[in-house]
């Protein structure tokens, strides 16, 4: 998995699941789309099924600061890291 | 002393089987329209309940919420959210009074979304593994809950108000006008956003079939049945829907030029304080009484009684009874679920807001399929035919299981 794969999964999870089409990468999500922590527990489930396994409670609590979708994507890609299943290129 | 203040209607809107806004069910009423239709099959309970009707919403309503507050409605909220936009706009309340905390809002449903809540038993019982908490939503429990309706009202138009979310049953909705009537009349808000809503279910069709007190004779001629008080009723028909009302101070609304409809002169809510299912005379003559007392009126003066008749056997005598006890036989008394069928928790709303047009243009609507006027029934004005008549001051009634029982008092504006 890439980088360009992540940050291609997750405008995907946002256009499917919550009705934003091409977010800003650096915007802030709740002030710009109104995202919320509602909306943040629906993506972690959609980050669980697009890595194929699972985010601990301490991971998920990592998350809990995030506020654009480069922040996500930096997410998603330090636990596809730890699982070995990030590719730099 | 205690403050007092008028409190007036300044906007309705319902969702209901024989129509959505008041053109339709105006239509509906004064052409005798049946809401009832064969109960809709679906994979488990349909095919084991007696009863094959329901009051059914079966056009197409057009709603466009936006996803942020699709995300936490059940179809419950989706009644409830849209006869509640319906009234704000009609009420022409400011978003700044909208949003001031001067507005509250009293809604409820029976048991919030039983959709949602029926797609969580299936998923814990298919459960074989730790997989099928994740199939939970997080939002679940939001769509669920018994202030559903309310709350996403509350978070759709950003009410900052008061929440007062009744749940209790059939008298959810006038409970929620009742004390939506108090909280303007003792100045504890300005104005209150009211009414109830319900979704299609069969689950409530199950809990009355096996209590026998559902229609069973008529499955094949749906619309002749409910049949409140007439000898061949033989229970009541499950219905869906949702109603809504603003209920407003009067001098506020008068100064800012409100298109008044109509006012709420009187509540009463009481209890048997015993059986929890059977209807019980003094408890609800007890309710009239304290309704007739509470809008300091002569019993006279009620011209017209909407009676909660469900078409039940036992239930439609005792209010006959009641009603003659307290009002004799002067008003006229008519039964609209003969039209929508129950709807639950937005009948006392549903309920009001016909009556309100019926005032408002002048006629009254007879009770659908009262052929025969049950012999036990018969000390009560019944109305079987339309009248073209002014209303003046009505009644509304509704009872639930629990022992619990309102009575809200409206009058024609002047």
């Amino acid at each position: 998995m890439t980088r360009q794969e992540i940050e291609r999964e997750v405008k995907t999870v946002f256009q499917r699941e919550f009705e934003i089409e091409n977010p800003e990468m650096d915007a802030d999500l709740r002030e710009t789309y109104e995202f919320d922590s509602i909306d943040a527990i629906e993506l972690l489930l959609a980050i669980e099924t697009f890595l194929g396994t699972e985010i601990s409670q301490e991971e998920k609590k990592q998350a809990i600061n995030i506020r654009t979708i480069n922040q996500i994507c930096d997410y998603i890609e330090k636990i596809a890291i730890k699982r070995n299943l990030f590719s730099p290129a | 002393m205690i403050m007092e203040r008028r409190v007036v209607i300044t906007g309705s809107s319902a969702i209901t089987p024989i129509g959505h806004g008041k053109d339709q069910i105006v239509k509906s009423l004064l052409s005798g329209v049946s809401g009832i239709k064969p109960l809709r099959p679906e994979e488990f309970l349909s095919r084991f309940i007696h009863s094959k009707v329901y009051g059914t919403v079966d056009y197409p309503v057009e709603y466009d919420f936006k996803r942020n507050y699709r995300k936490t409605m059940g179809p419950v909220a989706y009644y409830a959210c849209q006869v509640a936009k319906e009234v704000l706009a009609q009420s022409g309340l400011t978003e700044e009074f909208i949003t001031s905390g001067r507005l509250g809002v009293a809604f409820g449903s029976i048991h919030g979304s039983p959709t949602v809540q029926r797609n969580i038993y299936r998923i814990f019982f298919g459960a074989t593994d730790k997989s099928a908490v994740k199939e939970i939503g997080a939002v679940d429990y939001l769509k669920s809950m018994v202030h559903t309706t309310a709350v996403n009202i509350t978070k759709m138009f950003g009410i900052t108000g008061r929440v007062i979310a009744s749940g209790t049953a059939c008298t959810t909705s006038s409970q929620s006008i009742g004390y939506g009537y108090e909280s303007v009349k003792f100045g504890m808000q300005d104005a209150m956003l009211c009414g109830g809503a319900d979704e299609y279910d069969t689950i409530t069709v199950a809990v009355f079939d096996n209590l026998l007190a559902c229609s069973t004779a008529f499955n094949n001629e749906p619309h002749k049945t409910p049949r409140p008080f007439d000898k061949d009723r033989d229970g009541l028909v499950v219905g869906e829907g949702a109603g809504a009302v603003m209920l407003e101070e009067y001098e506020f609304a008068r100064k800012r030029g409100a298109n008044i409809l109509g006012e709420v002169i009187g509540f009463a809510c009481n209890n048997n304080g015993g059986d929890m299912i059977l209807p019980n005379l003094t408890g609800i003559t007890n309710t009239l009484k304290l309704g007739v007392e509470n809008a300091r009126i002569n019993p006279q003066e009620v011209d017209l009684i909407s009676a909660h008749a469900t078409a039940t056997k036992m239930g439609d005598i005792i209010e006959a009874q009641a009603i003659n006890a307290v009002f004799g036989d002067n008003p006229h008394v008519i039964g609209l679920k003969s039209y929508t069928g129950h709807t639950m928790a937005a009948c006392g709303a549903i309920e009001t807001i016909m009556t309100l047009y019926m005032m408002q243009e002048g006629f009254i609507a007879p009770t659908l399929n009262l052929e025969e006027i049950d012999e036990r029934c018969t000390m009560i004005k019944h109305v079987q035919k339309t009248l073209q008549q002014p209303v003046k001051t009505a009644a509304i009634q509704n009872f639930a299981f629990g022992g619990v029982n309102t009575i809200l008092i409206i009058r024609k504006f002047s």
